[in-house]
């Protein structure tokens, strides 16, 4: 247990001084002396040279392996299937940290995570560059534009080809482009390993979307996806809890919801007739204010179930409006159980299930408040 | 442009020093918001989501496919799916709003609406047979068409040139033309109004009278059409 751990501080030493030369000041680490770049969450390759040669990546990895069997036999488990989220509670339960900063506590994670993903050295020993782009600075991104530009080529004369045998018309293939999207810039990065600038990348999404434009874009579809994203229905990443019974047989829901400061919590019961209890007292005097009964009753007016269920909820901080928005935001979520799918597609496009993310920004130095400025004197 | 000019920006603060970092003058965003730029805004009526599949163009259907993608904001504390909440309702109680006292404001608009409802009520038992059909007693109706009737048509903008700054005429958009009507609307009670008179009892003589195109803040915006007219000659002025 000890060799190994002694083998996680020394790597760490090591990954240390590889990266002294691009330690932010003033970072944490395992060392408490510099940043791994994991924790800096940078995803761009250095576009000077090598900072650490291939084998030293695979001589961390062969270390990262035996030391992740070493953890599964301390731990007790089986060192075949012990995964990531197993390592993380492993460290978390041997090296306790009470620091506050997340990004500075230990961790064990695959060498391809900590180190950034470079590029070899890109010239040969009589130092003349592989690339013909090299000398351009950003050789992939030049590269790959002229990869698109030439498979729009090829496309314009495929359909030419196809227009002189009057054969255009009915081979038209287009690229189905719903439910996905283009790579953002920073996944582009990633993908190209080498830094871009904004206007590289409006160029370069501009140009695949002359590409889709084309009617026979479809002989080129799996280049183009490459660049697509699939976005996921917003829908499956809810969580719908199952109704529950009481011992009257009564079904009921519980949810939780929050707006700026105030938590709530609500428990919507059916075969009600519309009354509801909020820590203890009835709305009627717990919100004297018509616009936050008006934000209870909406998620049972927009289902039409009004005097259907009976609500009993509690919330405590914030104000009365952010109390109310909590209130409802809490009994949108036990409604869910209720009803149909569909219809919790609809609430969450009425934007009852959404959780209000504005918060009290805070004052800055040098003004007075979030945005007023001290009143500016000529002299 | 938002994200990759935040990382930009994310990434200038980190280099500094700390002291420095903490104001950047140019570099400061403003604009921004705690949502994403995906983030749509929440649709509250209840017709949109009873309409069958089939009453749908092609164009519709495959708006509605995307909009399962993407996320939705959340709805603002003073909409409902009520047939009460109106938006113009909620912006003119809003712009009547002083120091953040939004129950004072809103009990001034719904005291106004009932203080025309009587009115037209009194009129309607007062008038002949013949004219009571003519007599409209719907408050939210009167609202609307006398905030109809105060929009101004054409709006001057102030364009400077050769030393000069010429008031130039323009047409307004529609946003802006609502907001001049309840602008107009809103200053014309506040400074016209006797000390011992209530808010919504002005507020509701004006909506009357500009319901039936007369009235103080319908001659303001006539003034406004006349000035446009006079400053016919400069109109060349505006180049979009």
């Amino acid at each position: 247990m000890a060799a190994a751990i002694r083998r996680v501080l020394r790597a760490s030493r090591a990954w240390s001084a590889a990266l002294r030369a691009r330690a932010a000041p003033g970072a944490q680490t395992l060392r408490l002396i510099y940043t791994t770049t994991a924790v800096q969450k940078r995803n761009v390759a250095a576009s000077g040279p090598e900072k650490y040669t291939e084998a030293f990546i695979k001589k961390q990895i062969e270390e990262f392996n035996l030391g992740k069997r070493h953890l599964a036999n301390m731990m007790g488990e089986d060192p075949e299937t012990f995964t990531q989220e197993d390592i993380d509670k492993a460290i978390a339960y041997l090296f306790p940290s009470g620091l506050f900063e997340k990004r500075a506590r230990p961790i064990m994670k695959h060498p391809t995570e900590i180190f950034p993903k470079q590029r070899a050295i890109q010239w040969g020993e009589d130092h003349r560059p592989f690339h013909f782009l090299f000398y351009t600075g950003k050789q992939s991104f030049y590269s790959l534009m002229h990869e698109v530009c030439g498979k729009l080529l090829d496309i314009q004369k495929y359909q030419d080809r196809l227009r002189a045998q009057g054969l255009l018309a009915e081979n038209r293939k287009l690229i189905n482009l719903t439910g996905s999207r283009w790579l953002s810039k920073e996944e582009l990065e990633e993908m190209l390993v080498e830094k871009l600038s904004d206007h590289n990348y409006s160029m370069c999404i501009q140009l695949l979307e002359r590409l889709v434009t084309l009617p026979c874009c479809g002989i080129e579809e799996e280049y183009v996806l490459k660049f697509r994203k699939e976005l996921a229905i917003q829908l499956k990443k809810m969580v719908i809890e199952p109704l529950q019974y009481d011992e009257q047989g009564v079904a009921f829901s519980t949810g939780e919801g929050k707006r700026k400061t105030s938590r709530a919590t609500s428990v919507v019961y059916d075969n009600g007739s519309g009354k509801i209890i909020v820590n203890g007292v009835d709305y009627l005097c717990y919100f004297p204010v018509i616009q936050d009964r008006e934000q209870l009753m909406f998620p049972f007016q927009f289902l039409d179930r009004l005097g259907i269920h009976d609500m009993v909820c509690t919330v405590s901080g914030g104000g009365r409006s952010s109390q109310a928005g909590a209130i409802r935001l809490a009994s949108a979520r036990a409604l869910c159980s209720f009803i149909t799918e569909k219809e919790v597609e609809f609430m969450r496009q009425a934007g009852l299930l959404t959780v209000d993310p504005r918060v009290k920004e805070r004052k800055k130095p040098g003004q007075e408040g979030a945005r007023r400025k001290f009143t500016w004197k000529k002299r | 442009m938002a994200a990759p000019m935040a990382g930009r920006l994310a990434a200038l603060g980190r280099r500094l020093a700390p002291p420095a970092r903490a104001w950047l003058p140019g570099l400061t965003q403003v604009r921004w918001s705690r949502y994403g730029p995906s983030y749509l805004e929440p649709e509250v009526n209840k017709e949109v989501y009873r309409t069958p599949l089939e009453g749908l163009s092609e164009e519709e259907k495959t708006q509605q496919e995307l909009k399962t993608l993407q996320p939705i904001k959340a709805t603002a504390s003073n909409v409902t799916s009520s047939v009460f909440s109106d938006p113009t309702i909620s912006k003119f109680t809003n712009m009547m709003m002083k120091g953040g006292n939004k129950v004072l404001a809103r009990s001034i608009v719904t005291q106004t609406l009932e203080a025309i409802k009587r009115n037209q009520i009194e009129k309607y038992h007062q008038a002949s047979e013949e004219e009571r059909e003519s007599i409209e007693c719907n408050p939210y109706i009167i609202f609307h068409q006398a905030l109809k009737n105060c929009q101004p048509i054409i709006g001057l903008c102030n364009i400077q040139k050769g030393g000069k700054t010429y008031q130039v005429p323009s047409p307004l958009k529609d946003n802006r033309k609502r907001f001049l009507a309840m602008k107009w609307l809103i200053t014309e009670c506040r400074e016209h109004k006797h000390h011992r008179t209530f808010m919504h009892e002005k507020l509701s003589q004006e909506l009357l009278q500009a319901f039936n195109n007369e009235g103080p803040v319908i001659k303001r915006k006539h003034d406004m059409h006349k000035m446009a007219e006079a400053n016919r000659a400069y109109a060349h002025y505006r180049w979009w």
